[in-house]
């Protein structure tokens, strides 16, 4: 139907690989402590944490949306085998707009509230990559219907106040795999939305991963989640890898004592009257340490180096 | 997952939106007639309102005893038609509201969209600049700048726009920074877009309903500004009729003839009010939330 526009890519390349990535405030803490994860192609690997872990970090330092005042410090992002920071900033945005797409954590806030939804679908497709508008237009139909939305090109015509949350995600997941993008990152895509919506759209995002082989960056702190998505997790705390598994392996035998305090902590809706059981403040509190003497360990060793 | 249609129902009430448009048909229809009068006032005025006929002084409006024919508004204090004077003082004060108003909103929309959007430097120069600014007071302020300019229709609207930009870099500022938080703009920005195309084409839209409604309170705010400056002279000379010279020497008669000074007062009150009024109806309809 259209041309797919993509740069020139190592074809054997891991889709996204990430290395040693360090993020963090200007002058200030660091968020992201050397953390290396690889994604290969088709493989949907989701990255757990608490709140404040560092997870949607990740996935905003690859798609170069870091908020302003946090940078890169050091460390690699190579998506299909190019490395971003090689990159001018046009080139790394295109480069973005090429291979990667968003399912954002908030569908209200994400789409513009004063434009139709057809040209916040297309623009990129048009923009970007260069499709005609005509090509542009029936691949957004082709991707609203494939998300379930019933009239499509009325949608299309719609300002997003006019449409329901869980439409709104749909018509996002359409909008992310519009492009055919190699990486999507999929940052908490259920969380802003009521449980049964959530539910649709997981099967969704599953359904449409699996017809396109797209490779998914998931961020999420459910390990339910983790367990229904994924094939493969990173396990993230204060900002470091604490474990990095295929997810059967993980879920049956987590190797880290982190990881199994948060599979401990999963509510599990067959035994409602159980307690809730958080993660220990005291291991959380020797994390903490830990990763603190693992920052003062490198500052060191580069104080020595140099 | 299937039952996904367009929800086409509008949860406003409709009464309060008929209320709405009503105020803002009531502006704008006062609004135009101001325009109109103002435009062919030569042919629409009844009298010359600078000629002066001692004879006529201070003939009240009609239907008061004394009234003459054709002077529906009375004479002030020289005998010149009060009408008249309205409409001519019309051109001015449109004249002022349009111009002035619009360079205040080009200037300071632009700098509030860069200070919001951009932030850092950016923001921090024209913050700072809008603060010294807004430590002058704005009358004695425009005064001031009038009195460097020299008096004229061109002084008077560029005080006003050298004054008054702040409103609009301040407001505009606020709201591009909300806008350029939101995630439809991390969106935009990892669909490859620029971050010009993206203030222009995803942050400008949400910003125009905030800045069309503040441009109509800002042409009323002008439209009182000039009648200030005419009303201490420091306007247009005084062989051209303003609202401003009109309630002055209206002032000056009180006791004698009321209607001098209450018909270009109650035509000013009446301007003000349709422009704020038309700014919000403006509003409402921009804004797709409300709609």
């Amino acid at each position: 139907m259209s041309r797919h526009h993509n740069p020139p890519v190592d074809a054997s390349a891991p889709t996204l690989q990430v290395e040693g990535l360090n993020v963090a405030v200007r002058g200030g803490p660091a968020l992201l402590r050397a953390v290396s994860l690889t994604v290969q192609p088709g493989e949907v690997r989701a990255l757990v944490g608490e709140s404040g872990a560092g997870k949607s970090m990740i996935g905003k330092a690859v798609l170069g949306v870091l908020p302003r005042g946090i940078e890169q410090a050091s460390g690699s992002i190579r998506l299909q085998g190019a490395s971003l920071e090689a990159l001018s900033p046009a080139a790394r945005r295109q480069t973005v707009a090429s291979v990667a797409s968003l399912i954002p954590q908030d569908p209200l806030t994400a789409l513009n509230p004063s434009r139709r939804i057809g040209g916040q679908i297309t623009d990129r497709l048009v923009r970007r990559l260069g499709w005609s508008s005509r090509d542009a237009h029936a691949r957004a139909l082709e991707l609203l219907d494939r998300v379930y939305i019933r009239d499509p090109a009325r949608v299309m015509a719609a300002y997003p106040h006019e449409l329901s949350g869980g439409m709104r995600q749909r018509v996002l997941i359409a909008a992310a795999f519009a492009p055919r993008p190699s990486l999507i990152v999929a940052d908490e895509p259920t969380t802003a939305l009521d449980v049964t919506v959530q539910k649709q759209i997981l099967q969704l995002i599953r359904e449409l991963q699996a017809e396109t082989g797209t490779a998914v960056l998931f961020v999420t702190h459910d390990m339910g989640v983790v367990a229904k998505v994924s094939q493969t997790v990173t396990v993230l705390f204060d900002g470091k890898v604490m474990e990095d598994a295929p997810t059967a392996q993980l879920l049956a035998q987590p190797g880290h004592p982190y990881t199994r305090a948060l599979i401990a902590a999963t509510p599990r809706y067959t035994h409602p009257h159980e307690p809730l059981r958080p993660v220990p403040d005291e291991l959380v509190a020797r994390l903490r340490q830990e990763v603190a003497r693992g920052d003062a360990n490198t500052a060191g060793a580069t104080r020595t180096a140099a | 997952m299937a039952e996904a249609t367009v929800s086409g129902s509008h949860t406003q009430p409709r009464a309060r939106a008929r209320r709405r448009n009503l105020r803002l048909w009531l502006s704008a229809a006062w609004l135009l007639l101001l325009v109109v009068a103002a435009v062919f006032a030569p042919l629409i005025a009844p009298h010359d309102p600078l000629a002066q006929d001692l004879m006529l002084e201070r003939l009240p409006p009609m239907g008061l005893s004394g009234a003459e024919p054709g002077f529906l508004l009375g004479t002030d204090s020289l005998g010149r038609d009060v009408l008249s004077r309205l409409i001519f003082g019309a051109r001015i004060a449109l004249t002022v509201a349009l111009i002035a108003a619009s360079a205040a909103c080009l200037a300071g929309s632009v700098l509030g969209l860069l200070a919001g959007y951009f932030g850092g430097w950016v923001d921090r120069i024209v913050s700072r600049l809008v603060d010294v600014w807004m430590a002058f007071p704005p009358v004695l302020f425009s005064i001031l700048l009038v009195a460097v300019l020299g008096t004229g229709l061109t002084s008077v609207i560029l005080a006003i726009a050298i004054i008054d930009w702040t409103r609009f870099a301040r407001v505009v500022r606020a709201e591009t920074l909300v806008q350029s938080r939101m995630d439809y703009v991390h969106s935009a920005r990892i669909g490859g877009a620029s971050r010009l195309a993206i203030l222009a084409g995803e942050v400008l839209p949400n910003v125009l309903p905030t800045i069309v409604a503040l441009l109509a309170l800002e042409m009323g705010v002008a439209v009182i500004v000039e009648a200030i400056l005419s009303f201490v002279n420091l306007s247009i000379s005084s062989d051209m009729p303003t609202w401003g010279g009109m309630i002055a020497e209206g002032r000056a008669s009180i006791h004698f003839s009321w209607w001098v000074l209450a018909a270009p007062l109650v035509v000013l009150f009446l301007t003000v009010l349709a422009f704020s009024q038309l700014g919000e109806g403006l509003k409402a309809r921009f804004d797709p939330l409300m709609r």
